[in-house]
């Protein structure tokens, strides 16, 4: 009798996530339902009506209309408010997704932001630079910067075999130390003990902008996100630069094998991903915030991870995933002030949802095992009617 | 100079002790870059502990400590269960399951530390406060010329870690146990046809390692920063990772590339100290370990030799 139970379960899991094609986005939806569950049971235990908790977590990030709002605000502002924290959760996850199909794993990601935003502030964003100049200096500086600290880690994994993940966790403690030092000797804010706020003109974000009878914060970066996204998917599926980042990540020996320069695409592809990054520390440091805070790295870096491994890696993945995340992280304040549960239980979300995407693989190979066995008891099954 | 020794070996014998268990864990085959997550989780729990049955014990009483120390083993070894079932069960890819931990011990810990905080002591604070640990000074051998500062001043945790250590590497090295470890991340074919189950003898090492870490984070939390924080995480885990590599694998090596990482640590602080600098220099002083594990990286990555089935995932049926 179990096992006849144990045989529904399976088939019910089967017809689900069984098919091959729709296993792309069913596995995703499946970890991502199973974390939201989680969150509901710990929130509901917390004695917070848990419902209401995640209908909050909605309507701070303009998503879904509030009960009142400021002077000047509306729901569309939250939303534009949103999609400025969204910009750099979607370059930096580009930037783990790159690294991840060369088989690389960047967790620096959030050192190179802070150095290319770093780098970017003092160049352009203390400078009398005009708009039209300054903007683009900006993106082009972020870019470079991030690709240089990208480009150095994937030269040390070539040419003296570092792991990647140990030199990107020195870099980042390395830029983070010497960056505060920096601010706190030259840049700092007495007041706010950050550094001093960039000029309007170098920012990527139209602060306080008056439209009708709303105040709001227009990301410019978005627009160059969506380009970044176009041309990453480009990239990765109809140039040979993609193909051979994508050999290498499945099998470097193959990939020898087949003359593609290994060493070289490694850099290459590290180069990228840091480049992306240092457009995520742009729009993050230059565009969403306006200063610097020392000795503080962001989690956008991290939570990252999270949004290319449930977004199946896949550049058009990233932007759901990417877009959950970043609901969950930026309506947490919200729902902390209006349900009392702690801010910091949307990392905890987050970090669950990592846990179970990194289970993916397996759930993978135990549905295909559940189907063979399906398969062969159905044989079983009919050869035992044709015998009778 | 006194100070530079006795600060120098309060910082590196935690990070030992975790690189002890990181060791454990790498030569059974298991990549661990989860050992920050470890050590920030046992802290947690240690200090849970310690803060809970604080008002039973007098103020100075050493006893909370040790429970703490206690707990804090327990606690990373519990953790570590995790990563042992992400890595030999579901056999995830290594080094996500590692970089999933740490991010996972870093929101749970913060997220629990505050919960805990508002609901049961009704304060709203994002640490518990522990103090600094008593420390003590051996009576004779403390009297010897420059060496004696090992001996004066010491946190108790130091004499323990080094217990600890002690027999760490005899069961490593001397032990049957140890043997069919050490064979697990070389050629875990050949420990399989012996007739030693390969995942059990990996699951044992990465509890070792998530225990060892754990106790490696608690003596931070009662030394350093005096309260468990979301500040522990601040790369005592990735330094011992970077300690093991230096030192090939190998217990001997890993404890001079530690004593490296403590020494120049407190040295630096001694030099912003002696030089009147502001203290915003100290900010360029933490840079040192992380520079020079680059450095060392460098010149040695060429000659160490990783375990040969290291970050491997089993399978009883490849040839």
């Amino acid at each position: 009798m179990k096992k006849n139970n144990k045989n529904i379960l399976h088939k019910l899991i089967l017809q689900t996530i069984g098919h091959e094609k729709r296993q792309q986005y069913m596995i995703p939806i499946f970890t991502i339902v199973l974390s939201l569950i989680f969150g509901l049971i710990v929130i509901a235990l917390l004695g917070s009506n848990p419902f209401k908790a995640y209908y909050n977590l909605l309507q701070g990030s303009g998503l879904a209309p509030k009960a009142s709002y400021a002077g000047h605000k509306g729901i569309i502002t939250d939303f534009t408010s949103f999609l400025n924290a969204l910009t750099p959760m979607l370059f930096a996850a580009l930037a783990v997704l790159i690294a991840l199909k060369a088989g690389l794993f960047n967790i620096g990601v959030s050192g190179q932001m802070l150095a290319a935003g770093f780098t970017a502030t003092i160049l352009i964003g203390y400078s009398d630079l005009p708009a039209v100049v300054a903007k683009p200096l900006t993106v082009l500086i972020g870019f470079i910067v991030g690709a240089l600290a990208g480009a150095l880690v994937g030269w040390l994994k070539h040419r003296f075999n570092i792991n990647e993940v140990v030199s990107t966790i020195m870099f980042n403690y390395i830029f983070q130390y010497v960056i505060s030092f920096l601010i706190n000797t030259f840049y700092v804010d007495p007041v706010s003990r950050q550094s001093k706020n960039v000029g309007a003109a170098g920012r990527l974000t139209l602060v306080d902008m008056v439209i009708g009878d709303y105040k709001m914060d227009i990301p410019l970066g978005i627009l160059l996100a969506a380009v970044g996204i176009a041309v990453t998917a480009f990239l990765l599926n109809k140039t040979i630069l993609g193909f051979e980042i994508k050999a290498v990540g499945s099998s470097i020996r193959a990939a020898e094998y087949a003359g593609i320069r290994v060493g070289r695409t490694r850099v290459l592809a590290m180069m990228l991903s840091g480049g992306f990054a240092g457009l995520a520390g742009v729009t993050y440091y230059m565009g969403y915030f306006a200063s610097i805070q020392p000795k503080v790295l962001v989690s956008t870096g991290y939570d990252a991870i999270a949004v290319a491994l449930l977004g199946n890696s896949s550049p058009i993945g990233i932007i759901f995933s990417s877009f959950l995340i970043t609901v969950i992280s930026k309506g947490s304040t919200y729902m902390n002030s209006a349900s009392g549960v702690q801010a910091e239980i949307a990392s905890a979300i987050t970090g669950i949802i990592l846990l179970f995407s990194a289970c993916g693989a397996y759930v993978r190979y135990k549905v295909d095992r559940w189907k063979d066995e399906q398969k062969q008891t159905g044989r079983l099954a009919s050869d035992g009617r044709a015998a009778k | 100079m006194n100070t530079i020794i006795i600060d120098g070996l309060s910082f590196a014998l935690p990070l030992f002790i975790m690189a002890i268990g990181g060791i454990y864990c790498e030569r059974s085959g298991i990549t661990n870059l989860a050992i920050e997550g470890l050590q920030g989780f046992g802290a947690f729990c240690g200090a849970l502990f310690a803060v809970c049955i604080a008002q039973y014990f007098a103020g100075n009483s050493p006893i909370p400590f040790y429970l703490a120390m206690l707990f804090a083993f327990l606690g990373g070894m519990l953790f570590s269960l995790l990563h042992a079932m992400l890595c030999i069960k579901f056999k995830a890819n290594q080094v996500i399951s590692g970089v999933v931990i740490n991010i996972l011990a870093m929101a749970l810990t913060e997220f629990m530390t505050k919960q805990i905080n508002a609901s049961i002591f009704g304060a709203a604070s994002n640490k518990f406060v522990l103090g600094v640990s008593a420390r003590l000074t051996v009576p004779v051998l403390s009297r010897i010329p420059v060496l004696g500062a090992v001996f004066t001043n010491l946190y108790p945790f130091e004499i323990v870690i080094a217990v600890i250590a002690v027999i760490a590497w005899y069961v490593l090295y001397k032990t049957r146990f140890g043997l069919h470890l050490r064979a697990c991340g070389d050629n875990p074919h050949a420990v399989d046809a012996a007739g030693i189950e390969v995942s059990r003898v990996r699951l044992v090492a990465v509890m070792a390692s998530g225990a060892l870490s754990g106790l490696g984070g608690i003596c931070f939390a009662y030394s350093i920063s005096a309260n468990f924080s979301s500040n522990i995480y601040s790369g005592y885990g990735y330094l011992a990772i970077a300690a093991l590599i230096f030192g090939n694998w190998k217990i001997m090596p890993t404890l001079g590339a530690c004593l490296l990482f403590g020494f120049a640590r407190s040295g630096g602080y001694e030099l912003v100290k002696v030089l009147e600098m502001p203290s915003s220099y100290q900010d360029l002083v933490m840079v040192l370990p992380y520079v020079l594990t680059l450095l060392m990286l460098i010149f040695f990555s060429k000659k160490n030799h990783s375990p040969k089935a290291l970050g491997e995932i089993y399978d009883k049926g490849a040839r």
